[in-house]
């Protein structure tokens, strides 16, 4: 994976989940955070690749990155004040 | 989106879990979502019809293992558990329909405490389905 400097606020392992798993707790962890916080989502379903960018343009949140290593998948999304 | 209404008609095991699903995941991001059970799957609205549910006709063998990689993917293999957890999302409503709880043997006292009630279909149709921006029937 990249090297980079994300400072996360919270990190989310939905490692193993299928979908709507990791898109149902990734909306019960934002909720609980402030503008401006990041939340790591790490997954290992494919399905994350086309769900996280389409949630973030939906809800106003920032995807920052996405990265792959093998079948782990990494987003590091921010809380947008909306 | 803000809202969307959901007609379930299938009362077995696997092909429930799917409107189920997505009920779950709508309702994570806020949206109002409103269910009407039809035809059998008005008995899992009911504590012995959510525990019943089984995986029906030619897979009918497979149910166990159904149910083990449904646990395994990190949702509630249990379909009593499933609905308390949508349920929690609060903005889910469960709602049977008249026709199919007189045909097929539910009333008002049966249903899990998570059900908003029976209800007539063309109250559902027009107040909640015809006002939704979207719908679904499975």
């Amino acid at each position: 994976m990249s090297e980079h400097k994300i400072a996360v606020t919270q990190s989310l392992d939905t490692s193993g989940q299928c979908c709507p798993m990791p898109m149902i707790d990734s909306n019960k962890a934002m909720k609980k955070m402030q503008a401006g916080d990041i939340l790591e989502i790490i997954a290992t379903d494919s399905g994350t690749r086309s769900d996280i960018p389409s949630w973030c343009e939906r809800t106003g949140n920032k995807l920052l990155l996405s990265e792959e290593e093998g079948d782990t998948l990494k987003y590091y999304v921010q809380k947008q004040g909306l | 989106m803000k809202s969307m209404t959901i007609i379930v008609r299938e009362d077995s095991y696997d092909k429930i879990l799917t409107p189920l699903a997505f009920a779950y995941l709508q309702a994570s991001e806020g949206i109002q979502v409103d269910m009407l059970f039809v035809n059998w799957s008005v008995r899992v609205l009911t504590e012995e019809g959510a525990k019943n549910i089984k995986v029906q006709g030619e897979y009918a063998d497979q149910d166990q293992w159904v149910r083990s990689q449904v646990e395994k993917v990190g949702i509630p293999n249990d379909i009593y558990t499933l609905l308390k957890a949508i349920k929690e999302m609060e903005c889910v409503n469960f709602y049977g329909c008249s026709l199919a709880a007189a045909v097929f043997g539910v009333d008002e006292d049966s249903l899990i405490p998570e059900a908003e009630g029976i209800v007539g279909a063309s109250w559902f149709l027009n107040e909640k389905a015809d006002k939704a921006d979207y719908n679904q029937t499975f």
